[in-house]
């Protein structure tokens, strides 16, 4: 397959890609409890409808398995005014705040209250409550998730800029390796710089959409001592030196030979960073504490849908911009072989 | 004349000799590489005082150590011109070369580890190291500086043969040393701030096996470079 084909497949594919990221709503979710001016309990929720039947509405604090119900009124269908009369005995001062509807099936907000008026006995159990399964009517959607809300779409953009980039300087690393083991000046070389240098554009874009999420998310455009982070800014840095080696050297066959030995020591390099540091290291990226792909939790049906086209589209996207490099590379060395 | 085929130890501790003299010989590159450190070091002092917090106390030396490093390795060796090279390739294996090359930086970097580590003793203070964990951060000072002795060995050696000098050196070695210097930061980091030494040693095993690692990977990739 040429350039051609290589694009053709993965512009299609991100077509199908952005057209869910921009029209597949976010699913419901409960944003925050917050005591407004009067002085009552309000619950902000993001997606849900409320409104359109209050009736069946069921509001339940506590934890997992013992619950107890709360009065509530319905302001809108994102707002409740909560009226909580909390029972003299709790187990548990932190309650979590759960929200049962026929539309949106069961919404939870962890910690949402903190109780310090009641008497607190661990082993007390509340009179049974009638909890509603908790399936929803939606349509295909999102999940909606603390902290990310919306931005839970950069996902497509962000993410597989890293999955494409490693392709690429794997690409990269491998024919470094051939251009070691051959004995004269061959292809591999060009191909070990052009896909490095595609795969940096990659990087880049990855820091930049990765900047962006945290800024709306984390709360800054760059955090210190976040594993990946650095990993990321290594990555990019390295690169940019192999660019800067080849730059310095004059005679082609000696820039080809010291600039795989570069290549294969910092693939490696690059390895123990992104793949064994964050597994000894505190991340504030999903799957932390170890892992430092993906969750399983983290990734729902709704969302795998969209993420592995995006996955494989910018990769083949990655493809058909390093062949086509390649292509002009090669046209203008035939360019220069006629001039003269 | 072709170079030789097997794999011999006595050239190594030839070329290794070799090297002390012709730097002993020198003289002024070891003097200056000791006042470089000793000098970092007083800079130090003079920019925190001798009451240093644990956390100023931890970077500084770092750092220090980490330019202490990179003025070591990315100087040009006499050896090094391309009259010198071509010479060597025909008497020595390239294996050798680079097992005599990181032997001789190993040493040079245990030595201004240890004056570092002797200096900011004096000048800063050891209040953060009681209870044995000198030693610690001493055993901590040298398996870093050889890790950053194997990896800017290779790298001096292609910015070498790219004809290249310090500059280039920097450009690709400061990326490359990151693993190194957060694994020694964050042993640093949790021996003064009141870790035992035996609560930490797994980031010290880390920096062993970083050490060994590289060196490893660059005897296995010299040998390409040196190719004609």
């Amino acid at each position: 397959m040429n350039h051609r084909g290589f694009t053709a497949v993965g512009v299609a594919l991100l077509l199908y890609v952005f057209a869910l990221v921009a029209w597949v709503p976010l699913g419901p979710g409960l944003v925050e409890v917050m005591a407004d001016e009067q002085g009552q309990t309000q619950v902000i929720a993001h997606g849900t409808h409320f409104a359109s039947s209050p009736d069946q509405l069921r509001i339940f604090a506590g934890t997992q398995d013992r619950l107890f119900p709360l009065a509530f009124e319905v302001v809108n269908d994102h707002r409740l005014l909560l009226r909580p009369e909390w029972p003299d005995t709790l187990h548990k001062r932190s309650l979590d705040l759960y929200v049962q509807s026929p539309i949106d099936g069961t919404l939870s907000l962890g910690n949402a209250f903190f109780v310090e008026s009641a008497v607190l006995v661990p082993t007390h159990r509340y009179a049974p409550v009638d909890v509603l399964d908790g399936s929803n009517q939606l349509g295909f959607h999102f999940p909606f998730q603390p902290q990310i809300f919306e931005t839970i779409r950069n996902l497509m953009l962000h993410v597989p800029m890293w999955f494409t980039m490693f392709f690429l300087m794997g690409i990269s690393f491998a024919q470094s390796i051939r251009h070691l083991g051959a004995k004269t000046l061959g292809l591999a070389d060009e191909r070990a710089v052009t896909s490095a240098q595609t795969g940096l554009f990659f990087g880049v874009i990855g820091l930049v959409t990765g900047s962006l999420w945290a800024r709306f998310t984390w709360g800054d455009w760059w955090v210190a001592s976040d594993p990946q982070l650095n990993g990321a800014l290594v990555t990019v840095l390295v690169y940019a030196g192999y660019l800067v080696l080849r730059a310095a050297v004059d005679d082609p066959v000696l820039r080809a030979r010291i600039s795989a030995v570069f290549n294969l020591f910092a693939f490696v390099l690059l390895i123990i960073l992104l793949m064994i540091f964050p597994r000894f290291n505190e991340s504030l990226h999903p799957g932390k504490g170890g892992n430092p792909g993906f969750n399983t939790y983290d990734l729902d049906s709704s969302l795998r849908v969209v993420f592995y086209p995006a996955v494989i589209g910018w990769i083949l996207l990655g493809m058909g911009m390093y062949r086509l490099r390649l292509r002009m590379e090669s046209l203008s060395r035939r360019i220069n072989r006629l001039e003269p | 004349m072709p170079a030789p085929r097997a794999f011999s130890f006595q050239r190594v501790a030839f070329l290794v000799q070799h090297t002390l003299r012709v730097e002993f010989r020198q003289g002024h590159a070891l003097i200056g590489l000791l006042l470089f450190a000793l000098s970092s070091v007083y800079a130090a002092f003079q920019s925190v005082g001798d009451d240093a917090g644990a956390e100023s106390w931890n970077a500084l030396i770092w750092i220090v150590l980490i330019f202490t490093a990179f003025n070591a390795m990315a100087r040009p060796h006499a050896d090094d011109r391309p009259e010198n090279r071509q010479y060597l390739t025909h008497i020595v294996r390239p294996l050798e070369w680079m097992l005599a090359r990181t032997l001789y930086h190993w040493a040079l970097m245990t030595v201004l580890a240890a004056l570092v580590f002797a200096a900011f003793s004096l000048f800063l203070g050891t209040d953060h190291l009681v209870g044995g964990r000198g030693w610690w951060l001493f055993a901590g000072l040298e398996l870093a500086g050889w890790a950053l002795a194997s990896c800017l060995t290779l790298l001096a050696a292609i910015a070498a043969l790219a004809g290249a000098g310090f500059g280039l050196t920097a450009v690709m070695g400061l990326p490359l040393i990151v693993p190194i210097v957060l694994v020694a930061t964050r042993f640093g980091n949790d021996l003064l701030s009141g870790l035992s030494g035996e609560e930490t040693v797994e980031n010290l095993l880390f920096l062993g096996a970083l050490a060994g690692g590289i060196t490893a990977f660059g005897l296995v990739l010299f040998p390409y470079l040196w190719r004609d």
